[in-house]
């Protein structure tokens, strides 16, 4: 009995300190990598900071770190894929925004035409519409519930309730928008170069488009080493799975 | 007498078994010994006297095609001798001419091996002079006129055409409507120099050439030479499978039927086992040549021509016609017409300075079967690197083989919006927003055209990409508000259960008030009991007023719940009084009712608690 307590005391002192350790060594690795971009070993940078992602460390500013050091590397598609990611973890991020946008003009990138919500309900992210509809439907739910309990039921107490289904429902048309559209968990980043969307799933099918490293792509489906994309332009064609990567890791 | 004839008929039966008991015998004969190449001959191997016989399975001589065809039963009868015969039958078809011997064979029975004679066959040249089979090479004999069963045609109506130019073909195949034919193999076209458009399916009908009628399959397709000179097209060859009827052969007498008998061996059917069968013959179909001379394409060709030869037309569009610096535009050229449109390629843009150009996609509609006319669109994607006001002409050249020379197409100028200055460039300004002012590194500088610094910070570590609503934690805490839902269902629900015993309990006491003052109207009890029931009236009515349980109201309580003047409180006190006195003193009133004018002041008294 003893032994056992001692066992299961041991692996939970383990597992306690062995988070801030793992923290404390990606931090390392992260200095290092710092270190090498600012000494010009961008090659050796990469890794660093690969190492981390792959090591699931991940945080905004190791990719957008990443997408510098890809950048120099004179890899823009990778570089433009990491300050993606780097916006996924936290959209408002400056630097990220203005890397992306400059690496973009001198790649010649295309990007996805962004839908209706995703042009005018953009004032806020996809996890504050998230709260804000919970929020909303819980307040929804409790004046319903008190609506339920009251002899009359005043007109203000009404409207109040509609009020907040609708900033509920609204959210949660805003969430389904983000996600379907741009910047939603389907997006993917072309890094490879020479990637030309086709007809049909065959190299010597017919060119849709030709889609420079960098490139903004929804995927749709994916059937073997091909995936069926949505592309610039409105148009859609298969490209290379190998070619693009996915934002959201 | 009777007696005597019936032992010579039981006599006479009883020899038959024994007749059916002889020796076994064999005899081979053949239909006929004359015969020519691919007329078939019958061999038939007749055993007679034995119930069981094993014929040889196989014969073979060289130029002779020996099968097995059946075997047959004979019984025969003379003079009340019964005899049985076995009939083996074999088809013999003479590939080549010359003089055969077939060997003799051996015929197992069951009184042991029968041997037959050697026989001899004399097979001659055919009606068509040929020394040996065809069947070899077609499949069968020949001796019909095959130009009268099938016949291929090759029509080029054009005989004089430019390099590249295309060149409408028809193949023509056609199969007499009296036989049942139908293609095997083919067609396919020879045709050096040239390339070949695809042939799409053929088209049907009838028609008579030469008296014969022909069912024609008509192939369409077109040709484009590859390099000038003069040049043979064709032939067109095809296979074709034809079933044609067995040529009757002649029906000789058989052997067997010495006497001129109806001899089952005599039927037709022993001549020729399969004339009522078609034979199918594939046959070779080879159509004519044509010379066709191929003009080369003039020299000093515009440097927009591709290589397209016809007649063509362009159309152009652009979307979006309002669009920022650095946005993609997609111009879309269509170009349709009568050509080679597999070398027709993109329109080129007169004049790309300031644009950015992508490799344009493209999709080819055919109007027709075979390709020679339809529409061509390309889709090119453009980006302008500053402000313009319209899309430059797309130019589109080709060969035009009437006017026998080059034509350009210049399209229309597409005017369009672009909006916004030179494409944003990082500026200080841009990090001077950011809400942790991050550590800049020294090195690289910051370029005009350069990105900005890294972010050396403590990286806040995050577990996931995923949205907040697709986080475990997020519908963990749903759960608060729910048990809080919960619990004010719960306390709202306790709450109007209380309520209701409340409000049952005050409909019981004005249900019970009411009931009093119905019995004290009537004062039907004695004065003890009326008193008592008055006295509840007013703890009820106090109740009531109060929400205070009746049982613990008293006179000065009842008192002072209404709004009395000091006479009816007297009364009420009197009335608690007088009923504790009537209750607890024992001292009775009699059985008899309360008086009128009591039960009136009684009655004022409660109307009056109000």
């Amino acid at each position: 009995m003893r032994a056992r307590f001692l066992l299961v005391f041991c692996a939970a002192a383990l597992c306690l300190t062995t988070t801030p350790r793992a923290e404390a060594q990606a931090e390392t690795t992260f200095a290092k990598a710092n270190a090498d971009y600012s000494a010009g070993h961008f090659a050796d940078a990469v890794k660093g900071y690969e190492s981390l992602v792959q090591a699931h460390h991940w945080s905004a500013n190791v990719f957008y770190d990443l997408g510098n050091a890809y950048f120099r590397t004179g890899d823009f598609g990778r570089a433009i894929l990491n300050y993606e990611r780097a916006l996924a973890l936290n959209p408002t991020q400056p630097e990220a925004q203005a890397n992306l946008r400059l690496v973009r003009d001198q790649s010649r990138a295309l990007e996805l035409a962004p839908n209706w919500p995703e042009e005018h309900l953009d004032f806020l992210t996809t996890n504050q519409y998230a709260i804000v509809a919970a929020v909303a439907f819980w307040l929804a739910v409790f004046v319903f519930a008190a609506m339920f309990f009251m002899r009359r039921r005043p007109v203000v107490w009404i409207f109040v309730l509609l009020l907040l289904c609708a900033i509920a429902g609204g959210s949660v048309f805003a969430i389904s928008a983000f996600e379907t559209g741009t910047k939603g968990r389907d997006v993917a980043i072309v890094t490879a170069p020479k990637i030309q969307a086709r007809l049909a799933t065959a190299e010597s099918a017919g060119t849709v488009l030709v889609l420079p490293p960098g490139s903004e792509i929804k995927i749709l489906s994916t059937r073997g080493a091909w995936s069926y994309a949505a592309l610039p332009n409105d148009l859609r064609g298969w490209i290379p799975a190998q070619g693009a990567e996915r934002v959201r890791l | 007498m009777f007696r005597r004839l019936i032992l010579v008929m039981v006599l006479a039966l009883a020899g038959a078994p024994i007749a059916r008991a002889d020796a076994p015998t064999v005899t081979a004969v053949l239909t006929s010994s004359e015969t020519e190449v691919d007329r078939p001959v019958q061999l038939r191997i007749k055993v007679t006297g034995d119930s069981e016989g094993a014929p040889p399975t196989d014969i073979s001589v060289d130029g002779l095609e020996i099968h097995f065809t059946g075997q047959s039963q004979l019984v025969e009868g003379r003079n009340f001798h019964f005899s049985y015969s076995f009939i083996y039958s074999y088809t013999i078809l003479p590939l080549k001419a010359g003089t055969f011997t077939i060997p003799p064979q051996t015929v197992k029975t069951k009184s042991g091996n029968l041997r037959t004679e050697a026989l001899t066959l004399n097979v001659s040249l055919n009606g068509n002079g040929t020394t040996s089979s065809t069947r070899g090479r077609n499949g069968g004999g020949s001796t019909i006129d095959e130009r009268k069963l099938v016949f291929a045609d090759l029509v080029v109506p054009k005989t004089t055409a430019y390099v590249g130019e295309l060149i409408p073909v028809e193949i023509r195949l056609g199969f007499n409507t009296r036989t049942r034919a139908r293609l095997a193999e083919g067609p396919s076209l020879t045709a050096q120099s040239f390339t070949t458009q695809r042939m799409p399916e053929p088209q049907q009908s009838v028609e008579t050439v030469n008296g014969v009628q022909f069912q024609v399959v008509t192939f369409k397709t077109a040709i484009a030479a590859a390099r000038s000179g003069k040049f043979e097209v064709g032939p067109v060859e095809a296979k074709a499978l034809v079933q044609v009827p067995r040529r009757a052969g002649s029906r000789g007498r058989s052997p067997f039927d010495v006497f001129g008998m109806n001899d089952p061996f005599n039927d037709p059917f022993f001549q020729d086992p399969f004339a009522g069968i078609p034979e199918q013959r594939q046959i070779d179909m080879k159509s004519q040549t044509v010379a066709v001379e191929i003009k080369p394409l003039p020299p000093n060709s515009p440097a927009s021509f591709s290589g397209a030869v016809g007649n063509f037309g362009l159309t152009t569009d652009v979307k979006p016609k309002k669009a920022q610096i650095g946005d993609p535009l997609t111009v879309t050229a269509v170009i349709s017409g009568r050509g080679n449109f597999d070398r027709v390629n993109s329109p080129t843009i007169e004049d790309d300075r300031g644009w950015h150009t992508y490799p344009p996609s493209a999709k080819f509609q055919p109007d027709d079967d075979v390709g020679l006319s339809g529409t061509k669109s390309f889709e090119m994607v453009l980006t302008p690197n500053e402000n313009k006001t319209a899309v430059p002409p797309l130019l589109f050249s080709y060969f035009d083989p009437l006017k026998e020379r080059y034509i350009t197409l210049n399209s229309e100028k597409l005017p369009i919006t672009i909006e916004g200055g030179a494409a944003p460039v990082p500026s200080a300004a841009v990090a001077s927003a950011s809400n942790t002012p991050p550590t800049a590194q020294p090195t690289p500088a910051p370029q005009a055209d350069d990105i900005l610094y890294l972010l050396t910070d403590r990286p806040r570590w995050v577990q996931s990409f995923a949205p907040v609503f697709e986080r475990p934690v997020f519908w963990a805490v749903q759960v608060v508000p729910l048990l809080a839902l919960i619990g004010f269902f719960g306390w709202k629900s306790r709450q109007r259960r209380l309520a209701n015993r409340e409000g049952q309990q005050r409909a019981a006491w004005e249900e019970e008030t009411a009931e009093l003052q119905k019995k004290l109207r009537r004062a039907e009890d004695p004065p003890d009991r009326y008193f008592a029931e008055a006295l509840r009236v007013v703890q009820l009515k106090t109740a009531l007023a109060r929400r205070v349980p009746p049982n613990t109201v008293d006179a000065e309580t009842a008192v002072s719940a209404f709004q009395l003047d000091d006479e009816k409180r007297a009364r009420v006190r009197e009335l608690f009084r007088q009923s504790d006195e009537l209750r607890y003193s024992g001292r009775q009133n009699g059985h008899g009712a309360v008086n009128d004018a009591m039960r009136r002041e009684v009655l004022e008294l409660i109307d009056s608690l109000s």
